[in-house]
């Protein structure tokens, strides 16, 4: 019989929220509490995450998140900054011994992002891997994903975009140089596309995470079963969003 | 003294080193390390800024140091390796 995992719609959340729920479902599946899980979400308001290893305050221009109205975040995953606008973002979390996750951790990158790639296919969207950690679109870079591995247990999550704002993200991010900032800019929209760019026309989010689900079925020869978090998953997320990923200890960390 | 740099690794990730180093001892004395790379375990940093205290600004002792540390704690970076960490932290040395 096929395997059945949990598939989550969350909607749209805060930055602080939506990282906190990617832990919970970690912790509670690393714990034997839930099944491995898919989960498709949105940001809301627009937000940047930061990965683990980065400055705040190297990476991010404070003051314009605070004059646009868009939040922040720490990821506990590695990888670099992220302006999370119109997009589908996944995350996908099961154990490290799971006959499915390669042991290798560039080959399991490959291995999730197969799951994208072939949820791209749904849309009639040709897309190839492109370690580290992209997955890219006619040479463009069209989703980027990171991974954890803490408790037995593999959390990736990653973006597909469905439109690029290549300006906004540049005034909510720092560069390192200002001097080449345009050019960095015109780099960037060279090098960076969208569902909507591809396609020629805008393509909703239920109908991105609708062929993403067919694609992480077919990827892992499993079914998703539309499931709810559970109430100890609320209860952790609430504390990790409160503890950890609203406060200023974490997000300044570095 | 306080130092700062920037280094695209080869076929890898940006790092980002900050460093107060001992002019006189030529030794670190605190290091960040930052940037958009991934090890694993995470925590493994703070762990490997914690074991540089003190170590000698120099490249071939600095590397095996690095090295040595990735080893005993089973460290696994991906963007970044003890080599470019090395240019990276050597960066900061005018």
């Amino acid at each position: 019989m096929t395997e059945q995992w949990r598939l989550l719609q969350t909607g749209f959340n805060t930055a602080a929220a939506n990282m906190a729920i990617d832990r919970a479902i970690l912790i509670a599946y690393s714990d034997g509490k839930v099944p491995p899980t898919v989960r498709f979400y949105g940001w809301t308001p627009p937000a940047i995450s930061i990965g683990y290893f980065q400055s705040l305050t190297d990476e991010v221009n404070l003051t314009a998140c605070k004059k646009y109205g868009v939040d922040y975040v720490r990821r506990i995953t590695g990888g670099g900054a992220v302006f999370h606008d119109k997009e589908v973002t996944y995350s996908i979390v099961v154990s490290e011994s799971h006959p499915a996750v390669p042991k290798n951790i560039l080959q399991s990158y490959g291995r999730v992002c197969g799951a994208v790639i072939k949820g791209l296919d749904q849309l009639g969207i040709n897309s190839t891997y492109a370690p580290i950690n992209d997955i890219i679109v006619q040479g463009k870079k069209i989703s980027g994903n990171a991974q954890t591995r803490k408790l037995n247990t593999v959390l990736q999550h990653g973006t597909i975009l469905l439109d690029v704002d290549v300006d906004t993200m540049f005034s909510l991010l720092k560069v390192p140089n200002e001097k080449i900032k345009d050019k960095l800019i015109k780099d960037v929209k060279q090098r960076v596309t969208s569902i909507k760019h591809i396609k020629g026309k805008e393509v909703g989010f239920d109908e991105v995470a609708a062929a993403m689900k067919k694609g992480f079925e077919d990827e892992f020869q499993i079914d998703l079963l539309e499931g709810t978090l559970t109430n100890e998953e609320k209860r952790l997320a609430k504390q990790f969003e409160k503890e950890c990923f609203a406060t200023k200890e974490w997000n300044h960390r570095r | 003294m306080q130092s700062k740099s920037v280094y695209k690794i080869p076929n890898g990730k940006l790092l980002k080193i900050s460093l107060e180093f001992n002019e006189k001892k030529n030794t670190i004395i605190h290091i960040k390390i930052m940037g958009d790379f991934f090890a694993y375990p995470e925590e493994s940093i703070e762990l490997l800024e914690v074991a540089l205290n003190g170590a000698v600004l120099e490249k071939e002792s600095l590397q095996k140091k690095i090295q040595s540390i990735i080893t005993e704690h089973s460290i696994q970076f991906i963007g970044i390796n003890a080599e470019g960490l090395t240019h990276g932290i050597l960066m900061c040395i005018p």
